[in-house]
């Protein structure tokens, strides 16, 4: 990936968690460290926009020209939604930064489970054609 | 147990929204809150997903209703936007004010840009007699797209007062930190129309 390339203007700021305290409890996971990342110029955000019209196009050019069946066609660009939010959280939002961005992660991770569980069961138990009335 | 205290040295070297430990833990609580939002969003894509054929005895159908034009010019609008939001946090990290300043203030722009062309396709709609009275399918979708709008447009004004406080105390800890809010909340809101694009506009054209 072309962020790569330019990896020598990126320095990642990885603080490294406290010392041994003899107690046993040291931070082992990198997550709970604080890391922040340092760019000498924007190339991710250029690069997260570009992509993000790119999956806009494609979803919009796969719709105009049917080139799947309904169903799957459906699918995909769920899968390319999925994709842009991804994107986005990644790139934007510095999902992986902070002071020790597992806390987020928890969080959004819950949230993304009970979302989830929330429309699937409820678009299920629609598809029931008795019982409910 | 002892909760070590990390040496002055080390926080210097953070973005200045996170250097303050009660600044970075106000951060912390919008990510529950955007967790929160998120919840109340899934619950209207659910109604959304359930009533999206109950069109009623004459009301259109989600084909019928949708024009993908204005849909694509505001997908656009609120993507550049997003992309100029993460520029203004990007130049807030270079410490430089004005060009924080000036790309807080293209994120407004083309944030009332979106909103205008929403609030007019809703006004053709509603010319058409096609208000949320009319059919289940009509009342989720605009209580869904609805709230998105709403949500935007609290943004917008959201980022107004930034660019006083901005103005007025350049970047501080405490502006810079909410600075960094509005980019996730407004990054959020992009992410949800995605969703909104996907799931309304482009799967209402398939079925």
């Amino acid at each position: 990936m072309a962020i790569s390339r330019h990896g020598k203007h990126t320095r990642v700021i990885g603080i490294s968690p406290n010392g041994p305290t003899g107690h046993g409890d040291e931070v082992e996971s990198a997550y709970l460290a604080p890391r922040f990342e340092e760019e000498d110029f924007p190339w991710k955000q250029i690069l997260g926009y570009i992509a993000s019209l790119v999956l806009t196009a494609l979803a919009f050019g796969a719709v105009v020209k049917h080139i799947l069946p309904p169903a799957f066609l459906i699918g995909f660009i769920l899968f390319l939604a999925v994709l842009q939010a991804s994107l986005q959280l990644g790139v934007f939002m510095h999902l992986r930064e902070g002071r020790g961005s597992t806390w987020q992660i928890v969080t959004l991770t819950l949230a993304i489970l009970m979302g989830i569980g929330l429309v699937i069961c409820s678009i299920w138990i629609m598809t029931f054609k008795s019982g409910v009335s | 147990m002892n909760v070590p205290i990390e040496p002055e040295s080390q926080s210097t070297q953070m973005p200045l929204e996170f250097t303050s430990e009660h600044e970075s833990l106000k951060i912390l609580g919008f990510w529950a809150f955007l967790a929160t939002d998120f919840l109340l969003f899934s619950s209207l894509f659910a109604v959304y997903a359930v009533y999206q054929f109950r069109v009623g005895m004459s009301g259109p159908t989600p084909a019928q209703l949708f024009h993908l034009g204005p849909v694509i010019f505001e997908t656009v609008a609120l993507l550049t936007s997003s992309f100029t939001c993460g520029l203004a946090v990007y130049e807030m990290r270079h410490h430089r004010l004005k060009g924080t300043i000036i790309w807080l203030a293209v994120t407004i722009v083309l944030g009332a840009a979106f909103v205008a062309t929403e609030i007019n396709e809703f006004l053709g709609d509603i010319a058409l007699h096609d208000t949320w009275h009319r059919s289940a399918f009509l009342s989720s979708f605009f209580t869904l797209v609805g709230t998105h709008g709403s949500h935007v447009t609290f943004g917008i004004i959201w980022a107004l007062t930034l660019l006083i406080q901005l103005a007025g105390r350049g970047l501080t800890q405490v502006t810079t930190r909410k600075v960094y809010m509005f980019a996730l909340y407004w990054h959020f809101l992009d992410i949800i129309w995605v969703f909104i694009f996907t799931v309304v506009y482009l799967s209402g054209k398939i079925l």
